[in-house]
């Protein structure tokens, strides 16, 4: 571990050590999977989402882990020698010997003295803790993390540790500043004021702050683990008018200010009114099909699990909501684009959604899939034109209403197109699908479609990970509820 | 018999003036001017190509030397084929294996129509996000590197293209400042 690392490891004992922050405003939780409820008292993030953990416990006021755990925990395989009480690690080349009773550890060839001496517990040696600590850096070592506050000991994923955050209001600026090993890979994934989403690399220890400053240009935070990091999603004050992120690598630091007023910072995303909105007819629209298959990889097509998965939504809407559903094909046929659209606009659809698959073939295309995308209609023409589209339609400075192309037929409902995205995309975050983003580019699923729309890509069939998930027993029925989830967010407003 | 007990001297000495001649002599003649073949000053071009990153978050540019040329196709294949051939620094590629620039035809109004062969459309199979990455990817090369293309139009053996893969509109020219 370089002397920066340790200094930011430091840094998250300290986040960990620190008590809450007083305040009224409640922060949420939620781990993959499982969403704790908004109140105050339930605001601990369960310890390093989606990283390796054990337990530690106490024995004589020692914090010590049991040999079994900490084997599986740094994958080693073990040998017990009864005659003289020695314990025996094999971590690929490497070698870790305990004795009972025997604060000296050998490692390698070198010997490390723990402070306590491990002992045994019901035929199972008690390892104290502080080994964590005293593991050599270097290739084939994983690096152990103490968690004294969650009582579990980790192995530090790879993209490091993110650290408990903190919420300071000062000066009309709100800052959230975020611990974070690897602080020159944050990224703002989400720029609504109802959905901010902060992305950061690392598995974060610790918890978030009971509550908030009353002052805070924050009304919520909730953070959800998402391959290779974690996302912080707030809900930031309706009064804030802008946002700058500022990234620390050498301070291991992520700070997002929140300001309302001075110039230099970045605008949210345009948002529609709040509170419910009217959702009577979904239209979900399976990609391609017929002779055109779209995405193909390992025997599967994208055309075939599109449909499966647009006729689980539809069953799992159905289940939860009165909401009427259309699909614009419930079978495997050609279906052009117009088609699709007249089938939308006929069905006097109130939201679209274009389901999708990727894949990268041939050898072009990153190898990875990156999580779901959602992509919905700019808020602004995207060439030409000067008009400005609002929820009310196309007008022209002059308030004189303009005549529109059928292809931008989608453009007039950009901003609720983006709200739609973002509660769709915000609920398979917090289902364990992310990471998610929202992409502005009007997809060619919604020309010419006169309602609210979003193309979602769903997943990667060339990712095996994603694929696995999704083809395994119930894991397409977990990415429709997650989509239903979103898609009834959107409709109550939250 | 004086002058034979000097003689070895006098040779000695003439010698070593010769050698001391021959080494530090030369300092007072000018420098040969030092010219480097013509091919490495003349006819190449720094361009940059963009690439899908390693993650397909983003692009990423890599910079490189192609021969220069004074026609507008000629520059337009050579980036086309750079983009075909993969990044050699890290990423990923994203035009289909096998494209090629059939055609290039640049309007006074900077724009920009780049007929592509066939393996454009037939060699790609991937989702929204590669797609994205494909136009984006040559939409940002080109404008980056002939910033006199204020628009690009995307046509496919000679026809005229609606869509890549299914997911994003090529009916109307693309703005590169819509792919940033």
């Amino acid at each position: 571990m370089t002397a920066g690392a340790r200094g930011v490891a430091l840094a998250f004992a300290v986040a960990l050590a620190a008590g809450p922050s007083p305040g009224a405003h409640a922060v949420r939780a939620w781990a993959a999977g499982t969403r704790a409820s908004a109140a105050a008292e339930s605001a601990r993030v369960p310890g390093g989402l989606g990283v390796p953990a054990v337990p530690v416990t106490g024995m004589d006021g020692v914090p010590v882990v049991g040999a079994n755990d900490l084997a599986r925990l740094l994958g080693a395989s073990r040998t017990w020698r009864a005659d003289v009480r020695k314990l025996g690690f094999k971590i690929g080349e490497h070698r870790i010997t305990f004795t009972e009773g025997n604060p000296f550890v050998i490692v390698d060839d070198h010997m490390l003295r723990l402070g306590h001496a491990p002992r045994s517990r019901a035929g199972e040696l008690q390892v104290p803790a502080e080994f964590a600590r005293a593991l050599p850096e270097g290739p084939g070592w994983p690096r152990l993390a103490y968690d004294a506050d969650a009582n579990q000991l980790r192995v530090a994923p790879v993209a490091g540790f993110v650290g408990a955050p903190r919420v300071v209001a000062h000066g009309g600026v709100t800052s959230l500043v975020i611990p974070a090993e690897h602080a020159e890979a944050a990224v703002v994934a989400g720029r609504s004021r109802a959905r901010f989403r902060l992305r950061v690399a690392g598995a974060l220890v610790g918890a978030l702050p009971d509550s908030l400053p009353d002052d805070a240009l924050l009304r919520d935070l909730a953070v959800s683990a998402t391959a290779g990091g974690v996302t912080f999603e707030l809900a930031v004050d309706p009064t804030a008018t802008g946002w700058r992120l500022e990234r620390d690598a050498s301070a291991g630091r992520v700070t997002l200010l929140l300001a309302r007023g001075p110039v230099g910072f970045e605008e949210f995303a345009p948002e529609g009114a709040p509170g419910p909105r009217v959702l009577r007819t979904l239209v979900l629209d399976p990609g391609h099909g017929g002779a055109d298959p779209g995405a193909q990889a390992d025997g599967a097509d994208e055309k075939s699990l599109a449909l499966e998965l647009a006729r689980a939504v539809a069953d799992e809407l159905h289940r939860r909501s009165t909401v009427r559903v259309v699909l614009t094909r419930a079978d495997d046929r050609d279906l052009p684009q117009e088609a699709r659209a007249e089938a939308a606009n006929r069905a006097q659809a109130d939201a679209v959604l274009s389901l999708h698959f990727g894949a990268t073939a041939d050898g072009a295309g990153p190898a990875g899939s990156g999580g779901p995308v959602a992509w919905c209609a700019p808020a602004a023409p995207t060439s030409g034109g000067g008009a400005g589209y609002s929820e009310h339609g196309p007008e022209s400075a002059a308030g004189v209403l303009e005549l529109l192309p059928w292809r931008d037929a989608a453009l007039p409902r950009a901003v609720e197109s983006r709200g739609l995205a973002e509660s769709v995309t915000s609920a398979l975050e917090r289902d364990g699908f992310g990471p998610t983003s929202v992409r502005e580019r009007l997809p060619f699923a919604l020309l010419g479609v006169q309602s609210p729309g979003v193309l979602l890509e769903c997943g990667s069939l060339t990712d095996p990970n994603e694929m696995s998930r999704l083809l395994s027993p119930g894991g397409l029925k977990k990415l429709a509820t997650a989509i239903a989830d979103g898609v009834l967010a959107w409709q109550r407003g939250d | 018999m004086r002058v034979r007990r000097w003689l070895p001297l006098v040779v000695v000495v003439a010698v070593v003036a010769l050698a001391l001649r021959a080494c530090f002599g030369r300092r007072s003649e000018p420098e040969p001017e030092v010219v480097a073949a013509d091919s490495t000053l003349a006819g190449v071009r720094a361009v940059t190509l963009w690439f899908a990153s390693a993650q397909g978050e983003s692009l990423s540019a890599e910079p490189r030397d192609l021969p220069e040329a004074s026609d507008l196709h000629a520059r337009l294949a050579a980036l086309v084929a750079g983009l075909a051939q993969g990044p050699r620094q890290g990423g990923a590629r994203t035009l289909p294996a096998g494209t090629a620039l059939l055609h290039a035809y640049l309007d006074d109004a900077g724009l920009l129509t780049l007929d592509l062969s066939s393996p454009f459309r037939l060699g790609f199979h991937g989702g929204a996000r590669a797609e994205e990455l494909v136009l984006g990817s040559l939409v940002r090369t080109v404008s980056s590197n002939l910033p006199e293309a204020r628009r690009v139009r995307i046509v496919c053996a000679g026809a005229p293209l609606a869509t890549l893969g299914g997911h994003f509109p090529l009916d109307q020219p693309l703005d590169p400042e819509d792919w940033p």
